[in-house]
């Protein structure tokens, strides 16, 4: 039995912006400990998904299974590695790893020791009592793996989290959260849309359609570990994964430089008003 | 903490003011009565001070003004967070706050004369109502302006309820309460002292205009003084300290 299935998931949405974005008929199977990479054209819906399967937004039909049983509010069973780390400012690095034990109801002592050794996973433990302002980019993201893990999920959620990074700071990290992976054997959602991320961390890479988002192809990535991106052998996945994904980039680009016209802020230039 | 040098500038500068305003004394321009000169506004200070009616006022006025303020920053904050919360709340009562908030604090004194009586339930309905609805706006845009992903993170680690609040919503909206904490307790103090002039019931705005009616500038001004010296001295050793830390550790500084 799969550790995660999703069924028949579907999505239609308004954004700020007037793009309508969709989710249709998505269906995947994800097994206990895999490395799964979720790729697609930027826009395509990969974070709703993520959302979705973090009980964050609502399907409009569809349900997510995680070991069997449906799940559709936010759970700790579930966490999230964000974008932009989304750590909490006002606490230091070791109250933000403890935040979910303390809303839990943990002990001090116990999720202090538990905060600690994740600190010391990510080789943070000298930064325990900073600020985040205090922290690079990387390490933030670093900080906020911890604050995943500590919590001891059954999946773990990691949307772009290396998008922001320097490329040096993020090839260390892609080879750290392998490390990581094989030391904890997390089951592991990965959206990116970077195809050598995705060949680099991925057991499986799967790739989504434009508008409206579909599963399009799966590639299986048998390749030992860890990786590191630049392996030329990685390429042959890569260049694979780029053909599968290359018409939908263009599709995305197309409908990206059409769409300035139906918003209101570009008709004022043309005379029409 | 300030550094001397700059701290010598200021003294200079204030010593500059007395200074033209002993020259502007002894040149007679003005009537004594119009203008006393430092000295004098000094030794009425001292004398205030050694009769007790300086100490008391000021002790009433500052009772005053913490009661007052302290129920308006928890109404305030109450609202500001149904506000922030509820958007029937934000259309109804946030438009009524928005314009409550332009009436000037002195416009309230008939309102509380009438209602309380000459009492301090009267001046504290003015310095409460003065400061509340600013209040109530800066914990609403406190609020509104937390960036989503705080929730979203906090709620993905299982907070939700009292704990979000307490655990995410406050801390994250700190800042800006703070600042118009700040802003709030400037505004109390101006419908404070309106008010305990027009009342004239006991602390400094009744002590200031008793020197009106006495016809004493001497003591006129040396309870615009006190006033002004008390501002200050709350604003640099609370205020201005409790909203350094909170940026501090933010990183905003």
């Amino acid at each position: 039995m799969a550790k995660l299935e999703l069924h028949n998931i579907s999505k239609v949405y308004n954004q700020s912006n007037g793009i309508v974005k969709t989710l249709s008929n998505i269906n995947l199977q994800i097994n206990e400990g895999e490395f799964v990479c979720l790729v697609g054209p930027s826009g395509c819906g990969k974070t709703t998904l993520l959302n979705i399967i973090a009980g964050l937004e609502k399907p409009d039909s569809g349900e997510v299974i995680l070991d069997g049983r449906s799940v559709s509010d936010t759970g700790p069973d579930r966490t999230m590695v964000f974008q932009e780390g989304a750590l909490f400012p006002w606490l230091r690095v070791i109250e933000n790893v403890e935040f979910g034990l303390k809303v839990a109801g943990v002990q001090k002592e116990k999720r202090s020791e538990r905060a600690m050794h994740y600190l010391d996973m990510m080789q943070l433990t000298k930064f325990a009592d900073a600020y985040t302002y205090q922290l690079s980019t990387g390490m933030k993201q670093r900080v906020a793996i911890a604050r995943s893990l500590v919590m001891d999920p059954e999946v773990l959620l990691m949307d772009e989290p290396f998008a922001a990074i320097d490329a040096q700071t993020r090839d260390l990290l892609l080879v750290e959260l392998q490390l990581i992976w094989q030391r904890t054997r997390k089951t592991i959602v990965f959206v990116t849309h970077n195809i050598s991320e995705s060949v680099c961390l991925g057991d499986r890479v799967v790739v989504f359609t434009h508008r409206p988002a579909t599963v399009k192809n799966e590639f299986k990535i048998d390749y030992r570990r860890p990786r590191l991106i630049e392996d030329t052998n990685l390429n042959t996945y890569a260049h694979a994964i780029l053909k599968e994904l290359k018409s939908e980039v263009v599709a995305a680009l197309k409908e990206e430089f059409k769409e300035p016209k139906q918003s209101d802020g570009s008709e004022r230039f043309d005379g029409s008003q | 903490m300030i550094e001397t040098s700059s701290m010598v500038r200021r003294l200079v500068f204030y010593a500059g003011i007395v200074g033209v305003w002993q020259a502007i004394f002894m040149t007679q321009v003005l009537p004594e009565a119009l203008l006393p000169s430092p000295l004098q506004v000094i030794d009425t200070l001292a004398y205030n001070a050694s009769t007790g009616a300086l100490p008391f006022a000021v002790g009433t006025s500052l009772w005053r003004l913490f009661a007052g303020f302290a129920i308006a920053v928890a109404g305030g904050f109450a609202i500001g967070f149904y506000m922030a919360k509820y958007k029937v709340v934000h259309e109804t009562v946030g438009s009524a706050v928005l314009g409550l908030q332009s009436i000037p604090s002195i416009a309230w004194v008939p309102v509380g004369l009438i209602w309380f009586g000459l009492n301090d339930a009267g001046i504290l309905f003015v310095v409460i109502i003065g400061t509340i609805f600013a209040m109530a706006m800066s914990t609403y845009t406190g609020i509104r302006n937390i960036p989503p992903i705080y929730i979203k993170a906090a709620r993905n680690m299982g907070a939700s309820g009292i704990s979000l609040l307490t655990n995410v919503v406050f801390p994250a909206a700190l800042p800006h309460i703070v600042s118009g904490m700040r802003h709030g307790w400037s505004f109390a103090w101006r419908a404070l002292i309106n008010a305990e002039m027009l009342f004239t019931f006991l602390g400094l705005g009744f002590l200031l205009s008793v020197g009106r009616d006495l016809f004493n500038m001497a003591q006129v001004i040396s309870v615009m003084i006190v006033i002004m010296t008390i501002g200050l001295v709350i604003d640099l050793l609370l205020f201005s300290k409790v909203e350094k830390a909170v940026e501090a550790k933010w990183g905003l500084r």
